[in-house]
Order: C-alpha cells, then structure tokens, then sequence
C-alpha cells in the first residue's frame, strides 16, 4: 500500500503569493489521503507518516500545521520550517516526519480541533468517547508543547448490537467550534477551521444560558452513530462519565445531547438564512458580525437536520426541522449564505435554507409558521466525486469560491456567483432568436473542437499505452543483466532441406517468457558478422543485418526464423561467423503517429537513456551473440549419395554423432541403438570393418581459460564438495581428458571394452571431461546429478535459469573435474578450436 | 515502525554491553544456545541501561526512555516469541515478559487491557512447553495450572514475578478475589491460611507471608526487582480495601486497613492521600478533631495534597468555626491559582507504584482537584451566608472575572460542583453588591441576567401540575418533578431568575431613593411572573404541596410577595398610600398569613386611618404568632441565596409606638380583653 502523506502546498508566502486565504483552505483540502497535485503548485515537499492521516488543520496565528495521524496521534509541524526545508531540498523529495514533532502522543485520537491556542480532541477508548482539552504552549517557554487541562466522557449508549459498531467503525466524529457573537475583541478573532459565530437567541436557545453568560464557546460533536452533542468549552469537565440524560438537582450538565441523527454525523456548519437589509453598509457590516442563525448537521446517508430559532411566541425552542438529501453524503460546506453544498459520490448539490414566505403582506404571515422551508430542492453543480470541500467568500466581489477535492486528488474551483447575479435576463424574441443562433454555433464549433481533441487524446493515449510496453520490456530485459533474461533468442546451425538442395541454415528462435507482450512495432535484427575470427585482424568486418517484424508475441509463445546461408555446393562460407540478435523498437513511428514534431522525441527522452540508438530513433535490446563455426557445419553422411534425406535431420549435432558413433562401436550390445542413430554410418562402411576413429579436440589455452572463468566463478563454491567419486556414475561413459595437447580415443575393434584414455601431454591442467549421457544441455540435470551426491542444495549454476551449455566442476588442484554439456558447447562458448573427424 | 521512529533509543538504553551481543548474536545465529546467549545479553542491556538512567530523575526525558525501553522490550519479545516456546528459553522470556510489562503497565497510567491478554499468551506458552494444553483457560485457571504443573526448578522465579505483576493488574482493575486467590497459590499451596489468626486481612497477610522469589547473578536482569513490587503490592492493596470499606460504610475496618496502608511503602502523595482518606474516616465516625489531625499530617506529606485543604474546610464548617474554615478556603485557592504541578507519569525508580494500582470511584472524586472557581465560589458564598458583605462582595466580584476568563480556567457546571447555575451566581453577587451599598453595580449586574433572558422567555408558560405526580414515590423529594419537560422547567428557572433581577434593581433603586424607576423595576417583576401559569390538579391543593411538586413555585411565589411589599413600600414613599395598601393586600394574597405582609398592611391600613381593620388584623397576627413561635420558616427547601437579604429586611422593624397605639386603640373601643 502507498504510504499516506501529506503534501504541503504553499508553505511559505514565498511560494504561494495567494497567502493567507489559501492557506485557509488547506486544512480542508488536505483532509483526504489521496496524492495531491494540480495545477497549484506544490512546493515539491511530502511529509510521510506512520500511518493515514485523519485529519490536518492549520494555525495561521502560529504558522504551524496540525496533523492527526491514525493510531499515533497529532504532529506539529512548523510551516516556516517546513519551507526552509523544502527550498533546501530537491524537488518532490519525501520526508518521513519527525517522531518528536508528535505533540499529542495517543493512540485513541479520531479528531480534533483548534481554537486560538487550545486543542481539543476527541478520543475513543474504553468504551467512550473522551474530549480532552490541551492549552498549547509556548515552545520557547515550556518544556511540553501542551498540557492538557480536563476532560469530559461522552457515553454512547444507544450502540447496541455488532451490526451498528460494524457501521460507525470506519466513520470518525465530526467536531466544530460555536461561539456567540462577541466573545472575541474585535482585533484578535477567535480562529477556529470550520467554526462559525451564532447569533442571538438560537445560542442561549440551543446551548442554554449558561454558557451564555459564561461566553463560552461551544463544542460541537457529531459522533458515527448520530448523536450530536455539544459542550461548552469552559465547562470541558466532568468527575464521571456523564449520563447526559439524566439532570442532578437542577444543575444542568454540560454535556448535553442536542439532536439524534441516527446515521453517522459527517458535516456540521451553519447558515445565515435571514436576509439583511443590504442597503446598508453599516448593516452589512452588522450582518458579518452577527453570526450565523442556522445550524445543519449532515449524516453520511442523506438526513439533513436544520435548527434555527422560532419566531413563535408560545414557547421559546429552537425549530428543528430534518430533510432527506440524496446520499450517500461524503461531505459538505457551508459559507456565509443560506446555501449549503454537498457531495455525493456522483455529484455535488446545493441546497438553499432561505425561505420567503408566499404571503404577499408580509403582516399577515402567521407567527408560528415556520421559519425553515418544508421541501429542499437540490440544485445540482455536476462535478462528480469530490471528498472534500471548501467555501471561501471574496468579500470584495460577494460572491464565493467552491474548492473541491476529487478522490483522485484533482483541487478543482468553481466560482459560485452570489445568487443576485442569477437575475434572468428580460430578451425580446428577436434577440433570443439571435442568441440562440449564436449559441447553436457555438455549440458546433465546440462539439468540432471536442471530436478533434478526442481524436488526438485517442491517439497520445494509444502512443503511450504501447510506449508503456515498451518501457516494460525494456526494463525486464536491461534489469536482468546477468540473469536469464525474459525473452530470449537461441541460434541455431542446421543443414536443412529446402527446394530439394540441403541448405546450411541459422534458425533463430525467439522465445518471450516475460509478462508482457511484444507488441508491432518491435523488429526482431539478426546480424551476422562474418570476421570476428581473432587471429586474423586485418580482415574486413561484413555484417549483413536481417530484420524481422513481430507482429504480436504474446506471453510464453515462441517464433522461429530460419536464414539460409549457403547450400553445399553453393558458395564458400566464411566461418566462424557471429550472429548477433536483437529486439529493435523504432520511437519514430509512434511519434509520427502522435506528432508531426521530432522535438518531441527529443523531450521524451532525455540524453544518455541507456538502449537508445545514438540517433534516437528507437530503442534496441541486445538479446544474444553467439559464434558458429565450422563444427556446426559439420555434415556426417555422405552427401554426395542422393535421396537419403531423413539422415539430415536426425543428426543435429556432429560432435554427439561422433561421440556415439564412436560408443557404438565399443559397445557391442547397443547396436540397435546405433541404428536409430546412424542409420547410415554403419551401411555406408560396411560390417566387414571399421576403421577406428580418432578424434581429436584442439583448445587454445586462452579460449579456455576464458571460456571456462565464467562458468568456474558461478560454481566455484562446490569445488570442495564434489569429489570425483561423487562424478564416478558417469565417468565410465566418457572420460575425455582434456587440455593443452591432444587427445584421444582410440576406438578399439568392437568387443574389447574401452580403451584408457590416450593423452598426449602438452602444457596446463588436465580436465576431464565426463560426457554426461544422454549428452543434453540441460542445466538441472547436471544440477541435480551433482545435487544428488554433495547432499545440500541442488547446484545453482549463475542466478540464471538460462539454459546452461557448459559446465565446469573440479577442484583445480585435486581432482580438476569439466563438465560440459557438448551439444551446446561450440555455439554458445564460442571455443575457437576445431574438431576434425579422421 | 517503532525501531524507525527512534533509531538511537535502543543503542542509548544499552550502549554498553550491546555490540558484545549482538556481534555474537550474529555468529551464532543458527545455534539455539547463541540466541540465547545473545538475548539474554540484549534484556541485560537494555535493563542495566535503564538502571543507569534513572539517576536522572521523573522528567520528560525519562518518560521517552521508557518508551524506547518498552518498545526494545516488545520487539524483543516478539523475537523470543516467534520460536515455539522451548523450556531453555522460557526463563529469559518470562523475565523480558516482566520487564515489557512493567513499562507497558507504567505507561498506560495502571489503566491495562492488552496487558492481561499478554500474561495469558505467556502463560500458554509455559504450558506449551511443558506440553499442556493451555487453550480455552481464563487466567485464574491457567495460573492455577501453570504453578501446579510446572515444576522445573528455573521456572518459579520468573513465575513468581510474573505473578506479583498479574496482580498488580489485578489490583488496578479492582479484582481483589482473584489477586487473592492468585497469592494463595504462589505463597504456598498446601500450608493452612495465614489469615487464621485475628481475623487480619487475608490478602494483607498472604501478601507478607509470600517469599519473594532469589534473583540470582545469573539470571537475566530485571527493570524493577519483585522485592520493590512485593511491598508496592502490599500498601495498594491495604490501601484499596480501605477505600472500599470507607465506601460500603464499614469505617472501623477501613480504619485499620487505611492505617495499615499509612506504615506501607510508597510515595508522599500516596500517604497524604492515605492520610486523607483516614481524615474522612474518622470525620464520618464522629471524631472530628483527629479527622483534623490527620488532615493537617497529609498537609505535611505532602503540600499539593489539596483535598486535604477541602477536606478541612468541611469540618470546620460542622464544626461551626467559619473563620478557619474560610482561612482554609483562601488556602485552597491560592494553591490552585498556582498551576498544577504535572502528575509525574514516569518514576524512573519505581516503574509500578501505588498511584497506578489504586482506582477506586471514591478515590477518584475525594481528590479530583477543584475548580478555582469552585472555591471561589465557596469562599464568597461562605462569606455572604456569614455577613461578611465586605469580603463577599469581593469574592463575588473576583468570581465573575474569572467567569468570564478563557477556556483555560474551567468551570465545573456538573452535578456534583459546588458552583450552582451561572445566573445565580450573577443574583447572588448582586445581592452581596446591594448589601454593601453598592447599588449601581448591582443594577449593573442584575441588567446582564435580564438581558440574556431576554430571548428565552415565552409570553405565557403554562405548567400543568398533576400528571403523574401521586404515582411516585414520596421519598424522591428534590428530584425533578415528573410530568414537567426539561425545557418548560428551563424556561420557569428562566422566568424566576429574570424577576429576581428585576426585584434586585427595584430595590437597589429604592435605596438610592429613585422611587418611580423602583417602582418600574417592581412592576416589570411582577409582569414577568404573570407570564407563568401554574395550573395544578386536583391532587395538589395547598401551596405546600405545590411547593413539593415545583420547588421553583415557592421562590415564585416570594418573589411575588418581596416586589409587591416593595412596591407599595416605593407607594407609600411617594405618598400613594392607596396604592400602596392595594399592593400590600395584594401580596398578603399571595401569601396569606406572613407576617411581613400583615406588618405592612396593618401600618398601611394605619396610616390611613382604618383603623379598626387595623386592630383585627392585629389581632389577627397576634394569635397566630403565639403558637407559632418557634418555627419561622416551613421546614422545607431553604430560599436561595439572593433572596435571603431581600426576607430579612422585608421585615419591619418591631414598631413600639405603633404597638403602643394600636393597644390604646383597641383599650379605648373597648375590644381588648
């Protein structure tokens, strides 16, 4: 899972000249957990915490960034300091947050909110909700950050049952600050994130006369399984858990329930649904003191409840009303109006709580009619799927400014234009026509504009769905350097029949065991180099470069191609010959498909992106090189005697023909197996008399030694283990002493068992060479031949699981054992020696 | 996560020996014994670094060692743990249990709940070991097994400290029997109870026979040795049934355990705590003068024990020395005013104290601090009730301002607070004000109630006195009258309180000799009575009763007679004595029968040379007052506070030449007998 953080945007007026009134937003608009980037810029800093992030406010007075992170409790991060940091840094580095910026270390926090310099927060533990108030200090002064001065229990009673825990688990509590108009001076406001001032008498009404006269500000808590409740903030304080039903001796508890949703509480806030006379500028300026004179509580599944204060004489109690929206609600926002905005998931709505009475004379309205409309009409704002939201009102231009969070973490705003701008507009028909003309075009050049868009996104969309393949491809194939790769090209050399004339024929098999597809657009090259012979340096390079389009390899599947190179009587080969292959993806062409422009290539890829052809073009992935020499030419049957062309095929490899040839005939009994093998070899001699045969291998010393240091390094580590008698099951088959000098095996007549190896000593280390039977190239079961007897873990050759060709085991000083798997030997070593049959 | 958080915690805790150990930890990964060794050396680190840090003292630097050395703890654990419980290894994961545990149970305030599930899963480990099923056991039954069943030597002294610090939890969740019952197996199961003689208290003496288990050299080093926890032990639960006894009533017990608590181990908070609760024991048992004793001794344990301070001021008050009582008030304040010193969470001596196994509600509320507000509150209300007006007046004053400070001073508005609903407080400190002569501000004061009033008052409210109220029980007297909803009961306090303000500035209006705005002030008191309509039913018919249903009808009901006596007093000053005489009859209505109302009716009547009336309600007065000399006030809820002055003093002085010539009068017209 992605770690949660939060970016922090604009964290210092430096970076953000919009200052203080984003700022403001940023609470709200960090809530959410998702990656945040829009066209605001961030200013490249991510705070990582130990866990999802609940919750994060903003202390302007401060600077400083309140952040609640789940199961470890509230962060404080200082913005200025934040700021220095991210300029210091690189762009869109991460830092995890400092353990010792945890201020509110608690495990049980769900929310909280701030208030000047007090913090109260609001915890779960032991079967009740705690709200906890905490004084912040001064730093400077103090040794702690806070201090926490009392608390209150909130008992839930009414969660009954699993169903209902299940339900409220996964909701937080909702907490925001009321305060009555006054309590603070005019110049030091009381500063609260998504607290609002309420007027007179739906304070004293609601909250009671207590903490009016107390001027306390009230907390307001909607908890997940509906309860709103409130308490004044300097009544925080209660010696027991208090049952807020219950009324001791005329004393009035703090804690007191003001209404029962009964679905989780996600949104409190507060309207002004009364008009003022706007005339005014005093009264206008009296309307933005005076408060709010509307409360809204939202719960997640739609219910809506609106407490105002009753014009009714009879009895002094606040109205409540309650609604049924459209949910689910995930969130919602209240401003200054009567409007409030809410967001399902495929929509944001706006619901308007002013109400004018239909009575024409406004004497005749009756007193006790209600003051809250009886039917909310949503009006719908059409941008879907937005987690949080935000009000700010310009105070300048009156109307407000919608900032709303999608849950892909797009910031979007939308100017709401004050509701009097909504004015229609009286038209005579002739201008109405006119405008409609005007709109219908407008309409048309849209829906051109659109379908053009559309066109070119379809295309940018397609480029980079197959740019990601290649990506893909690319970084399987460069990532595993040393290990078997993922998609694989393996030459070989074959005699074949074609157009009844036997062609020598490299046959390259291109095998994808990645997770992705080749798509089209990848070339698969096959170059032969006919000089890479290293004895000879004044010779001229040719190399002649095959291409061959793949259309679509899918995962797992296999192609073959096959180029012919001469046929036996055709022309003179030049050997040995290197064969190099390679996947070739050319950029241009889905660019050209993209763009008309090469300068765009040019952006795509910076300079110096390894596999990129140095003219850009496109991207080549070397898949393997091998050398083919003239061993692989060897042809064993006669060819010159015509229509026998099964033997062809049969005999793959010259050097296991020659070796079973050569068992064939010290081992009487496996005549049969002969046959199969070499139907011809024996008829073409004839029974009366074999000649033996002698091979004879000539290794340079240097080949060798190069050849076999890769295979010894990856093996190295069983030298100590495998003995020679753990290889002793096979050395009867074939024990081919090898090294500098020659070798041979003289083939005794047919009945006297095997000859001793003759070995002509040169220089270097005598190897043996065991020629494992049945000679394949098969890696594991090499491995678990040598597995079986050292006894601990089958014998890994490299990291790979490539197929392995050769084989080196032996302790050098010892018992200097080689194993190489013959089949493959020549082609993938690329041993310069020759092999000659006499 | 926790290793990330504080990457130098563990190297600082354990700086010395931990290279050494994890160096060969590494070595000898493989080997069982290595791991061992190399655990073993970890906890010995990690202990003996915090032995060597608690030099420094309780602070916030001690606090964040503990938590660091918990968490190195835990993931060691985990990491013994992990491996299926083997009977090697089982020492040294007891003991890390023990030390994990400690600073869990120190760090979460005794307040434990993952902690019991922890002993348990160790517990069935043991068992597992040993090769017992432990599955499906409460914790009583898997202690009861693993000591009856593990009988390997090595084992018993782990156990035995993992079993003192089961019942520490135990303790800090009150389950007495079952610490009881735990301590009846570890001290020795087969021996007869040691409770056998004198009836001393059986887990007091299980506790001191229990041999704390020999900490070897070799065996892996504890954070804090059972010995310490042994005595911490004993004095909690000395201390925890003394509370209790003190809460069931059962003070002689309660006595002796809480003076046993007081000869324990533990901290000077502690024992001023122990000492108080003795205070309140002795208090309860009659004895007041050594409850003063043993208050004043946990004053001199401990300074910041301020209950005792509140504790004191209670019995002087029984005792009827207020001068002492408010002394130790002004005490109580002028501690509270200095900030509370931070309980220290983390004694880096003793990781387990008796501050974290003591939870009693009774504890709980006798030393919840009190509010400065509270005391305040106390102190004026004390001063007002005792007429020092001077001093009230000043403590109502300084009250208020601390009302009205920020969020930081709390006000207590709970039931149990000493403070009562805010506008009272604002009447009470307008009465105090107007006694003192004050009057301007008390007209400023009783303005704020009527101001906030304003909005909360209907035109008419009509309560309906009946339902319900015969059906219940007679002894529920003070409880909200039943059939009355909350918010119409509000609005009547509502109603009461603004007409008592009213009544206040009426007065206050008078003293300053401005009779027409007094009398407007009386008038709108009156008017804001009108607006209640008491509607009783059949069942309740004498004002009594009324009062029983609706004590706020009774304050109703003076308030009425006080604005109506006031006002036809203001008549008679400006000469409408007419108007005046209407008042007063009007109030004897209202109450018939007081004698306030009849003295001012009968100088009314007088005045205006009615005489005869005037001489039969004389002597109307004078034979109820004969037999009904001894009782001036029904026996019943006393008046609030700010009408107390107002009662008083609507009292005419005994008037001598008025009596003198009513007896002449009635001597002359030849009625008297």
């Amino acid at each position: 899972a992605p770690m949660p953080f939060v970016s922090v945007w604009c964290c210092s007026d430096k970076l953000c000249p919009c200052g203080e009134r984003l700022q403001g937003q940023l609470g709200a608009c960090l809530k959410t957990r998702s990656n945040l980037s829009s066209r605001l810029r961030p200013c490249g800093m991510k705070l990582t915490f130990p866990d999802q992030v609940w919750h994060v406010e903003l202390l302007p007075l401060r600077r400083q960034l309140y952040i609640l992170c789940a199961g470890n409790g509230i962060y404080c991060v200082s913005l200025d300091q934040l700021g220095s940091q991210a300029e210091d840094a690189c762009p869109s580095s991460v830092f995890p947050v400092d353990a010792d910026a945890c201020i509110v270390p608690d495990v049980t926090l769900c929310t909280f909110t701030l208030l000047n310099d007090v913090l109260v927060t609001l915890s779960q533990a032991q079967g009740q909700w705690w709200m906890k108030l905490h004084v912040l200090l001064d730093p400077d002064q103090e040794s702690q950050p806070c201090r926490q001065i009392s608390q209150v229990g909130f008992s839930t009673c009414d969660q009954t049952g699993d169903d209902g825990d299940a339900l409220s688990s996964h909701f937080l509590p909702v907490l925001c600050c009321a305060s009555a108009p006054g309590t603070a001076g005019p110049g030091e406001g009381l500063w609260c994130s998504g607290g609002f001032t309420l007027e007179e008498p739906l304070f004293s009404l609601l909250f009671g006369i207590d903490a009016a006269m107390l001027d306390s500000p009230m907390i307001l808590c909607g908890f997940p399984d509906g309860q709103l409740c409130c308490v004044p903030l300097k009544a925080l304080n209660s010696s027991e858990a208090v049952d807020a039903c219950s009324e001791v001796a005329g004393q009035v508890p703090p804690v007191k329930i003001l209404h029962h949703l009964e679905e989780p509480v996600v949104f409190i806030g507060a309207l002004r649904t009364e008009h003022k006379a706007p005339d005014d500028p005093d009264d206008q300026q009296l309307f933005g003191d005076s408060g709010c004179d509307c409360v809204v509580v939202v719960g997640h599944y739609g219910k809506m409840v609106a407490m105002k204060a009753e014009r009714g004489e009879e009895a002094k109690v606040p109205e409540v009303r309650e609604y049924y929206l459209q949910g689910p609600i995930l969130c919602a926002a209240c401003g200054g109006g009567s409007r409030m905005y809410y967001s399902t998931h495929s929509d944001i709505s706006a619901v308007d709580l002013d109400w004018v009475s239909n009575a024409s004379d406004p004497e005749s309205i009756d007193n006790t009619a209600y003051v809250l409309p009886p039917v909310l009409s949503p009006a719908s704002l059409s941008i879907c799927s937005v987690v949080a939201l935000s009000l700010s009102s310009r105070a300048s231009e009156g109307d407000s400014e919608l900032l709303a969070l999608s849950a892909k973490g797009r910031l979007m705003s939308c100017d709401l234009c004050s509701p009097d701008d909504a004015h229609p507009i009286r038209l005579t028909p002739e201008k109405a026509g006119q405008r409609i003309k005007e709109l219908l075009s407008g309409i048309g050049n849209v829906s051109e504009r659109v379908s053009f868009l559309k066109k070119a996104v379809d295309q940018k969309n397609r480029a980079l769905t197959s740019l990601n393949q290649v990506m893909n491809v690319s970084a399987a194939l460069l990532s595993n350097q040393d290990g078997r790769k993922p998609v694989t090209c393996t030459v070989t050399a074959s005699w074949s029949r074609l157009l009844l004339r036997d062609t020598w024929a490299i046959s390259c098999m291109l095998e994808n065991s990645s997770e992705c597809s080749l798509e089209q657009g990848w070339t698969l090259c096959v170059q032969l180099f006919t000089s890479s012979c290293a004895f000879d340096e004044d010779s001229v390079d040719s190399a002649t470069t095959f291409t061959f389009p793949i259309d679509q390899l899918l995962p797992g599947s296999k192609r073959e191609v096959t180029l012919p190179l001469g046929s036996a009587e055709g022309t003179k080969l030049e050997l040995p010959l290197t064969v190099s292959c390679a996947l070739f993806y050319s950029l241009r062409e889905i660019l050209d498909s993209a763009s008309d422009s090469y300068e765009s290539l040019d952006d795509l890829l910076p300079d110096g992106s390894p596999g990129l052809s140095p003219d850009k073009e496109g991207i080549c992935l070397p898949l393997s090189k091998c050398t083919i020499d003239i061993l692989q030419c060897l042809r064993l049957d006669d060819s010159t005697v015509p229509g026998a062309p099964p033997s062809i095929a049969t005999l793959s490899d010259p050097v296991e023909t020659f070796l079973k040839v050569s068992r064939v005939q010290s081992d009487p009994s496996s005549v049969e197996v002969s046959d199969q093998l070499l139907p011809k070899a024996p008829d073409a001699l004839g029974d009366e008399y074999l000649p033996p045969s002698v091979a004879s291998i000539k290794v340079s010393s240097e080949l060798l030694k190069n050849a076999l240091k890769s295979f010894c390094e990856a093996t190295y580590w069983a030298k100590e283990r495998v003995c020679v008698n753990a290889l002793g099951p096979c050395l009867p088959l074939r024990a081919v002493r090898l090294g500098l000098g020659t070798w041979s095996v003289p083939t005794d007549p047919p009945g006297q068992g095997l000859a001793p190896p003759v070995w002509k000593p040169g220089a270097g280390i005598p190897f043996l060479l065991p020629l494992l039977e049945p000679i394949q190239a098969c890696c594991s079961g090499v491995a678990s031949l040598l597995g079986q007897s050292v006894g601990s873990p089958p014998l890994c050759l490299g990291k790979s699981r490539q197929p392995v060709s050769c084989w080196a085991v032996g302790n050098a000083r010892t018992h200097p054992l080689l194993c190489i798997s013959l089949s493959k030997w020549l082609c993938e070593v690329g041993w310069g020696g020759t092999i000659g049959v006499s | 996560m926790a290793q990330r958080l504080h990457p130098g915690g563990r190297a600082r805790s354990g700086e010395r020996s931990r290279p050494r150990g994890s160096k060969r930890a590494r070595r000898e990964a493989p080997a069982g014994a290595g791991c061992l060794r190399a655990w073993t050396e970890e906890n010995d680190g990690l202990a003996g670094g915090w032995r060597a840090s608690r030099s420094s003292g309780p602070g916030r630097a001690a606090q964040q060692a503990a938590r660091r050395c918990r968490l190195a703890f835990d993931s060691l654990l985990r990491k013994i743990q992990g491996l299926p419980a083997a009977l090697p290894s089982l020492s040294l994961e007891l003991t890390v249990l023990y030390n994990s545990l400690l600073f869990a149970v120190s760090e979460s305030d005794g307040l434990v709940e993952g902690e019991a599930e922890r002993i348990n899963h160790g517990l069935i480990r043991v068992l597992e070991a040993c090769g017992v099923s432990g599955q499906d056991l409460s914790t009583e039954e898997l202690w009861q097994k693993v000591l009856q069943d593990v009988t390997t030597e090595e084992l018993c002294a782990p156990l035995h400290r993992l079993g003192a610090l089961q019942g520490a939890v135990w303790l800090a969740a009150n389950c007495l029997g079952s610490v009881t019952g735990l301590f009846r197996l570890l001290s020795d199961t087969k021996g007869p109870l040691p409770s056998a003689h004198g009836g001393e208290n059986e887990l007091l003496a299980l506790l001191k026979a229990w041999s704390v288990p020999v900490e070897g050299d070799t065996s892996p080093l504890v954070v804090q040795s059972t010995k310490d926890l042994k005595e911490i032990l004993w004095t909690s639960a000395a201390f925890l049934q003394g509370l209790q006894g003190l809460e069931a009533g059962n003070l002689p017990t309660a006595l002796s355990l809480l003076q046993a608590a007081a000869s324990g181990f533990c901290s000077k908070r502690v024992l001023a705590q122990i000492y108080t609760c003795i205070g309140c024991c002795t208090q309860q048992m009659g004895k007041p003068q050594t409850a003063l004793q043993h208050l004043k001794r946990a004053l001199q344990v401990d300074f910041q024990c301020l209950s005792a301070l509140s504790q004191a001021a209670l019995v002087y008050r029984q005792l009827g020395e207020t001068d002492a009582e408010l002394e130790a008030l002004a005490l109580l304040y002028k501690a509270l005013e200095t900030p509370a010193q931070e309980a220290v969470s983390i004694d880096p001596c003793f990781l387990i104290r008796t501050e974290l196994l003591v939870h009693t509600p009774a504890l709980a509320s006798l030393f919840s601090r009190s509010h400065p507000s509270e005391v305040k509150y106390l102190l004026a209300q004390r001063c007002l009730q005792a007429g020092r007006v001077g001093e009230a007046v000043e403590h109502y004053l300084d009250l208020l301002a601390l009302l009205q400070e920020g969020p930081q001073h709390q006000v207590p508005l709970h039931g149990r607070s000493a403070l009562p609903r805010i506008p009272e407080v604002f009447l009470e400190a307008a009465s105090a004000l107007e006694q003192l002569g004050r009057y301007q501000d008390a007209i400023a004061v009783c303005e704020e109630i009527i101001s906030r009033t304003d909005d909360l008052i209907p035109e008419t409210l009509r309560i309906e006195l009946d339902s319900g109220a015969g059906g219940e029980a007679p002894g529920r007297a003070g409880s909200p009258s039943p059939g009355i909803p909350p918010q119409q009961r509000e609005s009547l306090r509502c109603i009461v309180w603004r007409a008592a303000a009213y009544l206040h500035q009426g007065r206050a209006w008078a003293r300053l000799g401005e009779s027409k705005e007094a009398i407007t002030r009386f008038t709108r008191c009156l008017n804001v009575l009108l607006r209640v309509q008491l509607v009783s039913a059949a069942s309740i018919q004498s004002s009594e009763e009324m009062a029983e249903a609706l004590p706020e009808a009774k304050v109703l009901q003076k308030i009425r007679l006080l604005a109506l006596l006031g006002r036809g007093s203001q008549f008679q000053e400006l000469g409408r004595d007419k108007e005046a005489l209407m008042n007063f009859q009007h109030s004897l209505q209202v109450c018939p029968g007081d004698p306030a109302a009849t003295s001012h009716l009968l100088r009314a009547l007088w005045k205006l040379n009615r005489r005869q009336e005037a001489a039969a309600l004389w002597q109307k007065l004078h034979a109820d007052a004969a037999p009904a000399d001894g009782q001036q006030e029904a026996p019943g809820r006393p008046y609030p506070l700010y009408l107390v002055s107002c009662l008083k003093q609507v009292n005419l002085p005994h008037d001598e030449s008025l009596a003198r010539s009513l007896q002449d009068y009635l001597r002359t017209s030849g009625q008297d007998p």
